[in-house]
């Protein structure tokens, strides 16, 4: 590319110094809008408003990307400088975000506390959308097969930003409490609000499932696992039957992942909710040996320790959940019914409702006589979709190809 | 196998790997410098192996395990981009940081338990991470051709175009990564991307690496160097992401635990 006389500023084509200059004025505007005008509301942009949005970016891009691509004006807007400028303001905003705790409404002077929502953050991340939709336009009027990474990613991109962005207004949040044989639609939102839902539940039953929990020992006095410095503990293993804890040998000689107390003090395995986990272990320390039973306990049974000396005792530590899981029939207002079980990683979908398993009663542990959902209602979430498993192809074909063949830049200009 | 054992293949490996980095230079022990360079990988691979059965779920879930794999990662791209490129500091550099991250693991040994919080148990958890230490590990490749190109006064094409096809499949890999770990989001927490301290800078990070794909569209000597410039700050960023989050008072309330 030949080098460009000497120009001024503000003279086509336009560069890198008016593309910070332009981005950077957007950015001081938007500082001073919010500090004038407080932060932006991003529900003023619920339904309809954003789908008119939609279409009149829609349109813009289009119109913009096939009839102007010829101004100057547009070739630098959508161009590489004005790219350039836009992701560094991104990356500048971000960082600002990155560096101070966010919280859900700005209390600070420019909004650096609530930075999605602050106006800087908003009129960048709407240029940048334009910027990428007149681009992608503009290439797609020469189309080449051989940049068909190039498309994916952008037009990913740019779709994956409006419908997340614009669809963030319509999203709904709840949370639902149900108590075991009972069905419930009624939910709260973040204030405590509450609403009655199109969706119910019948919860039939709630049950989890733990690991095998960790042997600790403590000092009698004040409960703290010892050594003070850096507890140790002994994690139960079905594996691993011998080991070392705060100088102590162990060895395994039983171990029950669900067992219930016998009169006698010893224990036995049933398959109930109340169960608890409960090991018979040998603990050897200079010729003296100790060995019995220990117990975590529950809300349904004592626990029990093994003493080791006047002062420290070996105990059994809380368990780690590995599963949760309930057992309910769904009933929608289009008249489905899906009996499923929902676990955590493992959440329902109808219609646009997804919904997720969210908690019970931490005390009472698999004796919740209750479980509690989060239902996440997100009408735009196929789109968003849609252009995530683009960015990935895209993602795949920047990995196949590398840098590859240079980019086609030349006929933008 | 458990942790009690790594120490038995890690010396070797950390051996192996640093002879390979010296003996690469003279031609007439290349040779066994690739020799060696493999030996030590298949036998840390084999440690992870063995520790992976042992401790029956894959070993990503604490910071000490993600530098196992970054170990792993570092020395294959290092031996791979090596056979491509021909440079014999891409072996000996990349064999150092992976021996300087074994050594901090045998120094500094996290606990390493059995038990995995229920909303880890996801097919996204192991191409999520192995994707996100992939890229890491490309990215750090290119920061070293990076520093190399702004140390040298006259620009060598080679190790730029080096430096630009480790950035694109490495920004490939990190995208890859991040946009599984929306997918797993949206299955686990109810949002595909909730700006938790960790997206934010993981955000940052990817803004930085795409910049400097952009910059590189069109080239003359000063968007160069500017260029050299964004990879080695979009490392220190990315060290942040990786590293430094839970230090940092906005990242209190982070769901990732690395």
């Amino acid at each position: 590319m030949p080098q460009n006389k000497k120009r001024n500023i503000g003279q086509f084509p336009w560069r890198y110094p008016e593309s910070v200059l332009v981005t950077g004025s957007f950015i001081l505007a938007g500082f001073i809008l919010q500090s004038v005008a407080g932060e932006f509301n991003f529900y003023l942009l619920a339904k309809p408003v954003n789908y008119f949005i939609t279409g009149f970016m829609v349109l813009l891009c289009i119109t913009l990307g096939l009839f102007c691509s010829k101004s100057k004006f547009i070739s630098w807007f959508s161009g590489v400088e004005m790219s350039v400028s836009l992701i560094s303001a991104l990356l500048f905003l971000s960082l600002i975000m990155g560096f101070t705790p966010q919280t859900t409404h700005s209390h600070s002077l420019f909004g650096f506390d609530a930075m999605t929502s602050s106006w800087a953050f908003v009129i960048i991340y709407l240029l940048t959308l334009l910027s990428l939709g007149i681009l992608t336009v503009r290439r797609l009027r020469h189309f080449q097969s051989r940049s068909l990474g190039f498309y994916f990613n952008h037009s990913g991109l740019w779709l994956l930003m409006l419908c997340s962005g614009l669809g963030y207004a319509d999203m709904e949040r709840y949370i639902m409490h149900v108590r075991e044989g009972e069905t419930e639609w009624r939910v709260y939102n973040d204030n405590n609000q509450m609403k009655e839902l199109p969706v119910a539940i019948t919860l039939h039953d709630f049950d989890m499932d733990y690991y095998p929990p960790k042997l600790a020992i403590i000092d009698l006095d004040n409960g703290d696992v010892l050594p003070t410095t850096n507890p140790d503990f002994f994690q139960i293993d079905p594996d691993m039957l011998q080991g070392k804890l705060n100088g102590w040998k162990i060895e395994v000689e039983e171990y029950i992942h669900q067992a219930v107390r016998n009169s006698d003090s010893t224990y036995q395995e049933v398959s109930m909710p109340g169960a608890t986990p409960a090991i018979r272990v040998r603990a050897t320390k200079d010729h003296i040996v100790r060995s019995g039973w220990i117990c975590g306990g529950n809300q349904a049974q004592l626990f029990m320790t093994l003493p080791l000396d006047d002062k420290t005792s070996m105990v059994m530590t809380v368990a780690e959940p590995r599963k949760f899981i309930s057992d309910v029939d769904i009933y929608t207002q289009s008249e489905k019914k899906i009996s499923t079980q929902i676990e955590v990683n493992k959440p329902v979908s109808v219609d646009n409702w997804t919904i997720y398993q969210y908690g019970y009663d931490n005390k009472a542990g698999r004796l919740s006589s209750y479980s509690s959902f989060e239902l996440v209602y997100d009408p735009w979430l196929i789109p968003v979709y849609i252009g995530i498993i683009m960015l990935m192809f895209g993602s795949i074909m920047m990995i196949w190809s590398g840098k590859g063949r240079k980019e086609a830049i030349n006929d933008m200009e | 196998m458990t942790w009690n054992d790594f120490i038995y293949f890690a010396i070797p490996a950390i051996l192996m790997w640093v002879i390979a980095g010296i003996l690469v230079y003279a031609k007439k022990t290349a040779r066994a410098s690739e020799v060696l360079m493999l030996m030590g990988i298949a036998v840390f691979t084999a440690f992870i192996i063995g520790f992976w059965i042992h401790i029956e779920r894959p070993p990503m879930r604490t910071m000490g395990e993600t530098r196992l794999w970054y170990s792993l990662f570092l020395t294959i791209v290092g031996y791979v981009a090596y056979k491509r490129w021909q440079y014999p500091w891409l072996l000996s550099f990349t064999a150092a940081i992976a021996a300087v991250f074994v050594i901090i693991n045998l120094l500094k040994p996290e606990i390493h338990s059995k038990s995995m919080m229920p909303a880890l148990q996801s097919i996204w958890f192991i191409p999520h991470v192995v994707s996100y230490i992939l890229s890491y590990a490309m990215f750090g490749s290119a920061t070293i051709g990076a520093i190399i190109l702004l140390h040298k006064k006259n620009q060598d094409k080679h190790i730029f175009n080096f430096t630009d096809n480790m950035i694109y499949v490495g920004f490939g890999f990190l995208m890859l990564g991040l946009l599984m770990g929306a997918i797993w989001a949206k299955e686990a927490w109810g949002h595909y991307w909730s700006w938790d301290p960790k997206e934010t800078w993981a955000f940052i990070t990817c803004a930085a690496y795409l910049g400097y794909i952009h910059i590189r569209l069109k080239r003359n000597k000063k968007t160069n160097n500017l260029a050299l410039w964004f990879v080695i700050i979009a490392f220190i960023l990315l060290m942040i992401t990786w590293i430094g989050v839970n230090y940092l008072p906005s990242a209190q309330h982070s769901v990732h635990v690395y």
